[in-house]
């Protein structure tokens, strides 16, 4: 096994399983590095908790809900500042974060009845919500609350409300992945079928592992809508509790981010017969072969074609503007899950960047064996990475971007390596086909911006030249480019700062149906 | 529809096939078309991946025994909303293996089955019988 050993952590050599680099001629039986394991003593992960993968990357992005954390106020710090699943109900779910505020006579007495008092208080206080969700944190799992119990007596006294309770306390398994995992199940056991949705189309999908990040549900949803497809609901950007609720009507799961919503598609195959058709929403090849699986599904191939051109058309001569000028650009791809196989190969076919490392903060094998995958070979894949590895990776491999969370990211910046927002983005969307245009102005100008070196400069103390400094676009990134492509009047994106407000005002075509609707389901 | 919660604990006891890598003798000629096509599947596919092995063996043998009768040019069955879902990833497979593989124009049908079987012979080897991911004997999802 190619596994790689880091000077920094030869003194815990358990890591050495967790780093390999693909050599020539070898494939994934030979290179994967483990995964989803309990964090070694001594390396400090990245990790986030349990009840973290469970609240704030799947239940919080519903966006009709009090997502209300049964715990210490510490534990629900993520919201409007941190988060960007943005939602077309001027962001409730993100504007107000609710927690019962455990102190230490409540984890002596119990804290019950104190969440209690805080449900009702948040229904009160927000009195057009009737939804919520409640998350167990490791004080009050250890404390034995009955949550449960408590859910039902308000639904009982408040026949109008409806409470999801989510059993994911931070200890909850090695990472945030553990707390994807419980969340989904207890969905599908405590929510699904418990809501008949009205069919519009003869052809009904559920999104699902879609969070919504800067808008990008509401990019897919277009294309959807466009081929006469009803999204039922979004595991979980942008979308209602009771469109989840509904979840067993759907004819076909199109499912996005694997790492996190696989067990929900799973098991809707199991229990209801749902077939799981994985996608890829990023990258213009592999997003249109989505869009085309999904019309050959439905018998629909040409919606989904002509989606395609027009799209292609417009923005594919901008996306391999960007592809000139980033030829040859080592990245490191050190997003949290999903995004190392989502991107590893797409920016690579699309962008010309070259990607020397890939690591995962919380993936399974089976994310690293697509990412293996789909690298190229001597790329370095980690697994749980901890800070002093990332550094020695960066001084070692010298990439020219990196795209990771904020917390590697200010490391990065520090060591004057360009990072970009692989979670939030930095100026997203970037799904869709504007979208990874966007992706690609955003590298372009992490990699280029005269910033990073000028940054360098201690202006209170070291001597430099005021005549220069002044760069532009040519002298960068043009400067070793055939005449041709130099003259040309093509620029990068020419699109709006915002895309999303436009597709809000957007009307659809109404579709006929080929299928009389049933009366009754 | 019927709702089941029961868990088929035996699933995970799917017969392994391979135990060292089925193409190792393959004269090398039809090694690199066989490998163009694997290459083909590891950059651009998913579905080969799902998280446990009893579903990456249906997964398997569903799409590629669809490509190969699509490449061959038979009629191809969907009875189960499962087979539709098999038949749209093996039809976008058997288009970019036609676009990619010239050398396939030259083969005849039962040359074409062949292969595929090789192929999906490998592709059980990577993802199932010869994979290191520790996961894929998992007994629920
Ligand atoms: S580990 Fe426990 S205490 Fe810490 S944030 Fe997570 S739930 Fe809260």
């Amino acid at each position: 096994m190619p596994y790689h050993e880091f000077e920094v952590s030869k003194c815990i050599p358990e890591r050495k399983m967790h780093a390999v680099v693909k050599g020539p001629g070898e494939d994934l039986t030979h290179a994967l590095p483990k995964g989803y394991l309990n964090t070694i003593p001594g390396t400090i992960s990245e990790r986030g908790c349990a009840y973290c993968g469970a609240k704030h990357v799947i239940g919080t992005p519903m966006k009709d809900v009090i997502h209300l954390s049964h715990g210490p106020v510490g534990c629900t710090y993520d919201t409007w500042q941190t988060k960007r699943y943005i939602s077309d109900n001027n962001n409730f779910q993100l504007k107000y974060t609710f927690a019962s505020d455990v102190k230490e006579k409540h984890i002596v007495f119990g804290a019950e009845k104190l969440l209690k008092q805080n449900i009702l208080e948040a229904f009160d206080a927000f009195p057009d919500i009737k939804r919520m969700t409640i998350y167990q944190t490791c004080a009050t799992a250890l404390i034995g609350d009955d949550m449960s119990a408590i859910a039902e007596e308000v639904m009982a006294e408040r026949p109008e409300v409806d409470i999801f309770v989510c059993n994911s306390p931070g200890f909850g398994g090695p990472s945030q992945s553990g707390g994807h995992h419980k969340i989904n199940i207890a969905w599908l056991n405590q929510k699904v079928g418990t809501v008949e949705p009205d069919i519009t189309s003869d052809y009904v999908i559920n999104y699902v592992g879609e969070y919504n990040i800067q808008g990008d549900q509401e990019v897919m949803l277009d294309f959807f809508r466009r081929m006469g497809i009803q999204v039922l609901s979004t595991f979980t950007g942008n979308s209602t509790y009771d469109s989840l609720r509904s979840m067993h009507r759907a004819h076909l799961n199109v499912l996005e981010c694997a790492r996190s919503a696989e067990y929900l598609c799973d098991e809707l195959r199991v229990r209801y017969g749902i077939p799981r058709l994985d996608i890829d929403g990023f990258g213009h090849k592999a997003l249109g072969d989505s869009l085309r699986k999904i019309g050959l599904f439905f018998g629909i191939e040409d919606r989904a074609e002509a989606i395609i051109a027009e799209e292609t058309a417009r923005w594919k001569p901008e996306l391999d503007w960007y592809k000139e000028r980033l030829q040859g650009k080592k990245v490191c791809l050190w997003p949290g899950g999903s995004k190392l196989w989502h991107w590893a190969h797409a920016i690579q076919e699309e962008m010309g960047v070259k990607v020397v490392s890939v690591y995962t903060k919380f993936g399974h094998q089976g994310d690293m064996e697509k990412g293996v995958s789909r690298c190229g070979e001597g790329a370095l894949a980690i697994d749980d990475p901890n800070e002093l590895e990332n550094q020695e990776a960066m001084l070692t491999l010298k990439p020219d971007v990196i795209f990771t969370g904020k917390r590697p990211g200010e490391v990065a910046k520090k060591m004057r390596v360009p990072y970009l927002n692989a979670h939030a983005y930095h100026n997203g969307p970037y799904k869709g086909f504007e979208g990874w245009v966007r992706f690609a102005r955003d590298i372009y100008n992490a990699v280029y911006s005269p910033m990073h070196q000028l940054s360098a400069i201690d202006i209170s103390k070291d001597d430099y030249e005021t005549g220069k400094g002044f760069v532009t676009r040519r002298m960068l990134s043009d400067a070793g480019l055939p005449e041709e492509a130099k003259a040309s009047p093509l620029t990068g994106y020419t699109g709006k700062f915002d895309p999303i407000p436009d597709l809000r005002q957007k009307t659809y075509p109404a579709f006929e149906r080929r299928v009389a609707p049933a009366v009754a389901e | 529809m019927a709702k089941s919660k029961e868990k088929n604990v035996a699933r995970a006891n799917y017969p392994k096939l391979y135990d060292h890598d089925p193409l190792a003798d393959v004269e090398p000629e039809l090694r690199a078309r066989i490998s163009e096509m694997e290459t083909y599947i590891m950059k651009n596919c998913l579905w080969q991946f799902n998280s446990r092995g009893w579903d990456r063996r249906k997964q398997n043998a569903g799409i590629l025994g669809k490509t190969a009768q699509l490449l061959v040019g038979e009629v191809v069955d969907n009875p189960t909303p499962l087979d539709k879902c098999h038949w749209v990833d093996a039809v976008l497979l058997a288009r970019n293996f036609k676009e990619r593989c010239l050398w396939l124009a030259d083969l005849g049908a039962d040359e074409i089955r062949s292969i595929i079987e090789k192929l999906h012979a490998r592709i059980d080897w990577l993802t199932i019988d010869g994979s290191l991911n520790e996961e894929l004997t998992v007994q629920n999802y």
